[in-house]
């Protein structure tokens, strides 16, 4: 169970926001509201990259605060550069599985067949600025589904890809769900809403 | 999770601190030594000798006068570029005007002398239009300056004049403006903005300038304060005056620091390689473009035909010294060796330290992050040759032998490096993304893995081009070598002096040939070490290569 409670953060002289919701594994909380609302905030805040003024974020009852981005149980998938521009495919998901790289046969299989089940199979050695929006969104996901970690923080991660990346992905998406990881959503589309959340959360 | 090796945040700012600290203590130990020879009352009597007065004045007129021409030169230059963005061979002039900041002050100074000297080309040519004409003296002093400083001052001038935004310059264009309305809406408000800083550094430049006045100087009559350090520890042994003499030059470099130099655009201390977007200027067609071609023109024979006598007047000595053999050849492999050897070293002190000072200057915080920008500017600060003096007085009863000597020039070599090399790593080291940092930071890429990772990469070429730099700045150094090196066992530029100072012009110009081929060697070789290998992307995972863990 994700337990956020009064989860406050301010920008310097900016607005002030609190967030304040539970969540258990198999759920997708949706975080919908306009530009600037405070959704980005909100997946910052979770993933570690911003510190709150006050609050809480548990995580099987093991508080979040205070842990660094790296030893957080979740993962991060933006609308864009997710991935490392210099590093090929391949590398950018390894380094998703061992920061040093040192990866046994059996990740390097998890690999090629996530690359393959994603209709990537022969992407491994380009590098991402070979790559359509689509296929980068795609290698971005499989990077977030090859860390293993229970929650997947995602952000805008569907906007701008054509319908056919799209579904693929939504499609992934639930398959994770069903598998028990915990989702929370942030996107502007009700439509990608109303497909894989099951809660809202105004802001 | 892997732990990454030198994950602690203290490896971040140790290292940095360390050489900060080197460096400083460095600093202010020869200082301290120079305030210790020199009592500060004396510097109140300075002026009542004649002799330092003698000195003191000609210093200052001598950089004054090279700095106004320098100067005029490069604005000219930088008009006539800015003007003409685009013409066949700018690049390659660019690259020459770069060339300026690694090329030995002695080399280019034997390829004056082929130029302009009493045999020259020109002199030769010009046989009888220049009565009076003598390259040993005030005329070949400013003109050393002007082959050195015209070209720094016209790239860094021509930067800013680039910097103006592209639509500012596109409502110029459309309104037509010309002549004095261009410059006033256009050019003037961004040299303004640089000139005092290109001044100073300029002027310091030429203030400190060492190789030329004792190549070029022709006598007592052309002594500059460094030249008077030079002449008062190696020949008079006079440790008093020549501390005194550089505690003012310390005193006049850091005031002119303070005031301008630390504003100065140091970034175009490096070598630029963007192109600005070809905008058609009111101004460049007519008379002016013909103008500006002549110019063109004349300024680059003006840097080719020096390099051109080094190449031309250099084959025919060193095919002799290497046809001919015997001590000449021996003498000059000899002092490449001792050349590499102090400049290898210098070079990779100078990398190292810039990395580490450059680390502590983004994730020192707010106390120690400025001890980077401080120390890696030092050698701006306090001139070389007075920290040199310090450091020769410290250390001179238990500097024994020539090994010891060696190391203390890489030392100082490397520290006067430091500027240049950070200049060029400063850019790709901070090149990387806040998307990329959070990325890694979510990865767990820290430490060593975020080295290897993400900086390595992006600092592969940079680095080899940097450590390119500090090499070749040791290995044309003739300034710290002069002061601790011994006679008998001479590096290239000291060679290089040696024969030039005793009329072997020919094996000069083999020497000064040698010295310049090593540079390029030292770049082609340091540049190809950078490039990713061909068919490669820049940094990939071999599926072939399976490590079970």
């Amino acid at each position: 169970m994700l337990d956020v409670r009064d989860l406050t953060f301010h920008y310097p002289g900016g607005a002030r926001w609190q967030f304040q919701f539970t969540l258990a594994p198999g759920e997708c909380l949706a975080v919908a509201g306009p530009s600037g609302s405070g959704k980005s905030t909100l997946m910052n805040l979770l993933a570690g990259f911003l510190t709150p003024d006050a609050g809480s974020i548990q995580w099987r009852g093991r508080e979040l605060v205070g842990t660094p981005p790296w030893a957080r149980p979740m993962t991060s998938v933006f609308q864009e550069h997710n991935l490392f521009e210099h590093l090929d495919v391949t590398t950018n998901l390894g380094l998703g599985m061992d920061p040093g790289l040192r990866l046994t046969a059996r990740q390097r299989q998890r690999i090629a067949d996530g690359l393959k089940a994603l209709g990537l199979e022969g992407f491994g050695q380009r590098m991402p600025g070979d790559l359509s929006g689509g296929q980068r969104q795609r290698v971005a996901v499989l990077r977030a589904l090859l860390r293993d970690q229970p929650i997947l923080l995602l952000d805008e991660p569907l906007t701008g890809l054509d319908p056919e990346a799209r579904a693929l992905l939504r499609d992934l998406l639930l398959a994770q769900k069903a598998e028990g990881r915990l989702l929370v959503l942030a996107s502007h589309d009700a439509e990608d809403r109303d497909v894989l959340a099951d809660r809202l959360l105004p802001v | 999770m892997p732990q990454a090796p030198f994950r602690h945040p203290a490896w971040l700012i140790g290292p940095g601190l360390a050489a900060a600290g080197i460096l400083l203590v460095m600093t202010v130990a020869g200082l301290a030594a120079l305030f210790w020879q020199a009592p500060l009352p004396a510097l109140a009597e300075l002026w009542q000798q004649p002799y330092l007065r003698r000195v003191l004045t000609f210093t200052l007129w001598q950089a004054t006068l090279s700095t106004l021409l320098s100067l005029a030169v490069g604005l000219a230059v930088a008009m006539a570029l800015a003007r003409r963005a685009v013409f066949p061979g700018r690049g390659l002039l660019l690259r020459l005007m770069e060339l300026s900041l690694v090329l030995p002050t002695i080399v280019a100074v034997s390829g004056l002398i082929g130029v302009f000297g009493r045999q020259g080309w020109l002199t030769r040519l010009a046989d009888g239009w220049l009565p009076g004409w003598n390259l040993y003296g005030l005329g070949g002093i400013l003109l050393a300056h002007v082959f050195f400083n015209a070209p720094l001052a016209g790239r860094l001038l021509l930067q800013a004049l680039e910097s103006v935004p592209a639509p500012r310059r596109r409502i110029a264009s459309q309104l037509g403006l010309r002549g004095r309305w261009l410059w006033l809406a256009l050019d003037w408000p961004a040299i303004r903005r640089v000139l005092p800083g290109i001044t100073a550094l300029v002027f310091t430049l030429c203030f400190t300038s060492f190789a030329i006045i004792m190549t070029l100087g022709g006598g007592p009559a052309s002594t500059t304060l460094e030249v008077a350090i030079y002449q008062s520890l190696r020949f008079e042994f006079d440790f008093g005056r020549a501390a005194l003499l550089a505690v003012v030059q310390l005193a006049l470099c850091g005031l002119l620091w303070l005031l301008l130099v630390r504003r100065a655009p140091t970034r175009g201390l490096a070598p630029d390689r963007r192109l600005p977007e070809p905008i058609r200027r009111p101004d460049q067609g007519g008379l002016r473009a013909l103008r500006d071609r002549a110019l063109l023109l004349v300024f680059s024979l003006f840097l080719v035909m020096p390099l051109a006598a080094v190449l031309i007047r250099g084959l025919p000595g060193l095919t002799g010294m290497f046809l001919q053999g015997g001590a000449p050849l021996a003498t000059l492999w000899h002092a490449t060796l001792r050349s590499f050897a102090i400049a290898l070293p210098a070079g990779l002190m100078s990398v190292l330290a810039a990395l580490c000072l450059l680390a502590l200057g983004n994730r020192g915080g707010r106390y120690l992050a400025p001890l980077s920008p401080l120390t890696t500017a030092i050698p701006l600060m306090v001139p070389p040759i007075v920290l040199g003096t310090g450091l020769f007085l410290l250390l001179r009863p238990s500097l024994g032998d020539a090994a010891q000597g060696m190391a203390l020039v890489a030392l100082i070599n490397g520290l006067m490096a430091l500027p240049f090399v950070a200049q060029l790593l400063r850019g790709p080291l901070n090149s990387l993304d806040a998307a990329s940092l959070r990325q890694a930071d979510q990865l767990g890429l820290l430490g060593w893995y975020r080295w290897r990772w993400l900086y390595w990469p992006k600092l592969k070429q940079p680095l080899a081009l940097a450590l390119a730099y500090g090499i070749a700045l040791s290995l044309g150094d003739f300034g710290v070598i002069a002061l601790f090196g011994a006679p008998q066992e001479p590096t290239l530029p000291v060679l290089l002096f040696q024969q030039l100072g005793s009329y072997r012009t020919e094996q000069a110009s083999g020497t000064a040939l040698w010295l310049g081929l090593m540079l390029l060697l030292v770049f082609l070789s340091l540049g190809r070490l950078g490039q990713p290998k061909a068919g490669r992307p820049a940094t990939t995972l071999s599926t072939t290569r399976v490590h079970h863990a």
